[in-house]
């Protein structure tokens, strides 16, 4: 691998490049899925090639080969400088300054999750979803993942960087159907697939997904007999699986500073944000402490280095409800002048790195979730993503939880189905008053964020406590 | 590119006296993606990966790799075996798909094919060029892919086809405009022509207005329509979603369920789409017909739901990784009416508003047909049959059976429109759909304006 990257260096500056990086990449995959005690996913997967960005004459060109050798290296970088020439651009592009170095990266992991046998992995899902079983449910459903991923960064820069990145996750769901048509789901421990660590497969043992059935197969047949939730203007405490998607798509996708420069306008999406704002836009409340820590253990956006090879550095993105940071690539730092980069990731070896979120955290506030429920006279309990779409400035958004509980003097009461709630995010986030504290902390990881053309996907973690937010629209019907 | 006929035929070879089916996905393509007027990322991508399936003793797995030296497709071979080995019997495994007449379709561009990086950035710089002065955001990209099928039931399958998408984004601050292009014949599309479409667009959007939420008479572009549809066909046009009743479809088949104006059919045949003769799991393509004037008829079938349900696949089985999720269809053609434009949609609509595209979609409920989202790049109010001032974007909440059931017209030329986001292995595929007027879009809000 140390060869192929250093031929692609080699052979981009040769060819005219101004800088150039090269990623060689060894992935190896499995995923387990099972329905309704079926076996309806088993797969073992592996991937490996070699990308090739350069600079040149000022722009940016990538190309890639999935053959690790010298022949393949040089061949990418040669047509990525083709590209890049034949691009052409404005030019003048200026990177942050790196001090560029070796290094390694590598996650402590107990249990190899690749080395557990797949039968295991098997007999796991379909106990888990037998434990889901009862008339209700017409759909029952487990899954459990493996990755692991060596990777080896070099640049015209100097530097060498090796790490190896390794995940494991699963979760399980359960679809109920009434006799009137009502369809209900409920998920454990997340809505996306279960959830996802860096962490060995330890991290899947813990999530106690067998326990944990039998009270989700539950829930979703109480929800065919719930209540609609009502329209309305509310308090609202949000449990943390759905603080994650919150913090996610309206802080996480909105301070991402190459969507602030219009990068990514075709597609994902701007940012209502400006570079302007950085130290001065009130984003929320005095209670909003948001975090972007790429050295958060067991998270998804956990690494060593980034692409680029920039070292993992904790960033605070809202101070106190005040924009104190943004996610950025060396050139989006360079451009703002604030910042060294440190959040650009590919989605493999064939695509590009964009600026993507890492480990983006609500810091924990204070007290139980129970104190913050205790504290509302009249509101929801909203609990797990059910839906989610928000606008491209990452203004207006509207989620959907799979479970409401309604609240009466400071005590949870009857379960509400088909819950939504809507808001315009800095009004929202405005309305926050208050946070639980880290005792209600709980930590997810996403393997289903998207961005790029074409299309990357991104892992990513979040961690947030139950939060509470102040005259809330409540109840949107079609 | 590799033979990919060939290569399947290898692997395949590898786990001889067992059930088994080798799938290789290849792919040689450009992006020229480019930003305020300049290409920014431009990526360009060849990648070979082989897939192969084992069945042994009613216990189905697999495993993948793009090594495709002898030592990993022998590597490939051994995963797919122990993986098959590591699950359940499963006695409603569906067997392999059988060998088929494949129909003869078009799908395949030789000129298309040829583009090369130099071909992509100039193409998308006449994008560029176009754009009227506005910033322009999109891409011009092309591609050609191979799918390639070898099983032990005798299958030998091989198609090549090509694609090329112009996706532009006219916009500075308050303004922003949209079009694209999608075809197999790279030279159908004339990026410049979908520049300035987007740019003229934008320079109708500054100085957008709110508008209250209320539920409106509106024209939907076949920009918003074909998303619309497309989100709707992972759960309503869904053979296993209908088995499991999470499709609305789910005890209608047969009944009225819109407006007689809407026909729908999911035709990966068609010449006017991005045709292909098979799915992935080797099974010819067939036209479907999902809606006939307004009467739910079918939705579409992959083998493992379609044995569930005691009939034949309609060839829609995704690639393995996501086939999961059922059937689901990826070239539907919804028929045209006769209104000459969507200016003639305005009159029919009379007072309502105007939707050029939407923008990140949500299921709010599955089995209602419940889908939000937001209108994007040229939303205007309708007055007195005309198109009238612009809108900031607007929040939707529609329920699809609603949106559906009243539809005073359809264009009467249609647009394919590229519904592939280019994750992981390419595979292009889009709707072909009129402009379309309805009595009931629902807005729930409001949120930015156009432009960046």
């Amino acid at each position: 691998m140390r060869a192929a990257c250093a031929a692609a260096v080699d052979a981009a500056l040769g060819a005219g490049a101004t800088y150039a990086d090269a990623r060689a990449i060894l992935r190896r995959s499995q995923s387990v899925g099972t329905r309704n005690g079926r076996v309806i996913t088993l797969t073992d997967a592996e991937s490996e090639g070699i990308g090739v960005r350069v600079l040149v004459g000022g722009s940016w060109g990538f190309a890639c080969d999935r053959r690790l050798d010298e022949t393949g290296a040089r061949e990418a970088a040669l047509r990525a400088c083709a590209f890049a020439a034949a691009a052409g651009g404005n030019g003048g592009r200026a990177l942050a300054p790196l001090e560029a170095g070796s290094g390694s990266f590598r996650p402590p992991v107990e249990i190899d999750p690749i080395a557990v046998p797949l039968e295991d992995k098997v007999a796991l899902c379909l106990r888990a979803e037998e434990a889901m079983r009862r008339p209700e449910i017409k759909v029952a459903q487990a899954s459990v993942r493996a990755l692991r991923e060596r990777k080896l960064f070099l640049s015209s820069d100097g530097a060498e960087i090796e790490q190896e990145l390794v995940e494991s996750g699963g979760g399980i769901d359960a679809t109920a159907v009434g006799d009137d048509g009502i369809v209900q789901q409920r998920s454990y421990p997340s809505a996306h697939v279960g959830s996802s660590a860096q962490a060995g497969w330890e991290y899947v043992e813990g999530l106690g997904l067998e326990h944990e059935a039998p009270r989700v197969a539950e829930q979703a047949a109480q929800l065919l007999r719930a209540d609609e939730c009502p329209a309305g203007v509310a308090t609202v405490v949000i449990d943390h699986e759905q603080m994650q998607l919150q913090v996610h798509e309206s802080v996480g996708h909105p301070t991402e500073l190459d969507r602030v420069y219009g990068t990514e306008a075709a597609y994902a999406g701007t940012s209502f944000l400006h570079p302007t704002d950085l130290g001065t836009l009130r984003y929320g409340s005095e209670h909003m402490n948001i975090t972007a820590d790429p050295t958060t253990p067991g998270g998804l956006g956990t690494f060593g280095f980034d692409d680029e090879g920039v070292p993992a550095a904790r960033t605070p993105i809202v101070s106190e409800g005040v924009l104190s940071g943004f996610l950025t690539s060396r050139e989006t730092a360079a451009k703002i002048g604030h910042g060294d980069g440190g959040s650009m990731r590919a989605d493999g070896w064939q695509r590009m790195p964009l600026v993507r979120m890492t480990n983006l955290h609500l810091e924990p506030g204070s007290g139980t979730v129970d104190e913050l429920i205790s504290e509302v006279p009249e509101g929801l309990y909203l609990e797990t993503n059910r839906s989610w779409s928000i606008d491209d400035k990452r203004l207006n958004f509207q989620f959907g939880t799979q479970m409401a509980w309604e609240i009466k003097r400071g005590r949870i009461g009857r379960l509400l189905r088909d819950a939504t709630y809507t808001g315009v995010t800095p009004r929202f986030w405005g309305s926050l008053d208050r946070v639980a504290g880290p005792e209600a902390w709980v930590m997810y990881g996403l393997t289903n964020c998207g961005k790029g053309q074409p299309g990357q996907g991104a892992h990513v973690s979040h961690g947030a406590s139950a939060a509470r937010f102040r005259d809330v629209q409540v109840g949107v019907k079609s | 590119m590799t033979d990919a006929l060939e290569l399947a035929e290898r692997a395949l070879a590898l786990v001889d006296g067992d059930a088994a089916e080798a799938v290789v996905m290849a792919e040689r393509s450009g992006f020229a993606r480019y930003a305020a007027g300049e290409v920014h990322q431009p990526t360009l991508i060849d990648d070979t990966v082989v897939q192969l399936r084992v069945i042994r003793d009613g216990c189905s797995g697999s495993a993948t790799t793009n090594r495709i030296d002898d030592e990993g497709l022998t590597d490939l071979a051994g995963r797919a075996v122990a993986a098959a080995a590591s699950a359940d019997p499963d006695p409603e495994l569906a067997p392999l798909a059988p060998p088929a007449e494949l129909a003869k379709v078009e799908g395949y561009d030789e000129p298309t094919a040829a583009l090369g990086a130099d071909d992509q950035a100039r193409l998308a710089e006449a994008a560029i060029a176009a754009s009227d002065g506005l910033g322009l955001y999109g891409f011009f990209t092309s591609g050609v892919c191979e799918l390639a099928i070898a099983s032990s039931t005798g299958l030998r399958a091989h198609e090549r086809t090509t694609d090329a998408t112009c996706l532009a984004l006219a916009a500075v601050d308050g303004a922003s405009g949209y079009a694209e292009r999608t075809s197999w014949r790279a030279g159908e599309i004339d990026p410049a022509a979908v520049a300035r479409e987007a740019a003229a667009k934008a320079e109708r959007t500054r100085g957008a207005v709110d508008a209250p939420p209320a539920r409106y008479r509106a024209v939907l572009e076949p920009y918003a329509i074909a998303e619309l549809l497309y989100y709707s066909a992972f759960d309503m046009f869904n053979g296993q979603a209908l088995l499991e009743e999470r499709s609305w479809f789910a005890g209608r088949i047969g009944e009225r369920g819109f407006d007689p104006k809407v026909t729908l059919v999911d035709d990966g045949l068609d010449p006017r789409g991005l045709p292909r003769s098979l799915d992935f799991e080797g099974t010819p393509k067939q036209r479907v017909v999902l809606v006939e004037e307004g009467v739910i008829r079918d939705t579409v079938w992959d083998r493992e739901n379609a044995a569930r349900a005691g009939r034949a696949s309609t060839g829609h089985a995704l690639p393995l990784a996501t086939r999961a999720e059922g059937a689901v269809a990826t070239a539907v053609v919804m028929s045209p009416g006769e209104a000459e434009s969507t200016d003639e949609l305005a009159e029919l609509v009379g007072d309502g508003i105007y939707v050029t595209r939407l923008h990140y979609l949500g299921v709010v409920n599955a089995r209602e047909g419940v889908i939000t989202g937001m209108t994007k790049d040229g939303t205007f109010r309708i007055r007195d049959g005309k198109v009238a001032e612009p809108l900031v974007n607007l929040r939707f909440t529609v329920s699809m059976p609603e949106l559906l059931a009243d539809v005073p017209g359809l264009t009467r030329e249609t647009l394919l429109v590229s519904q592939s986001d280019f994750y992981d292995e390419r595979w292009a595929y889009g709707y072909r759909v009129p402009g379309m007027a309805t009595a009931c879009f629902n807005v729930t809000g409001s949120g930015s304006g156009p432009g960046l």
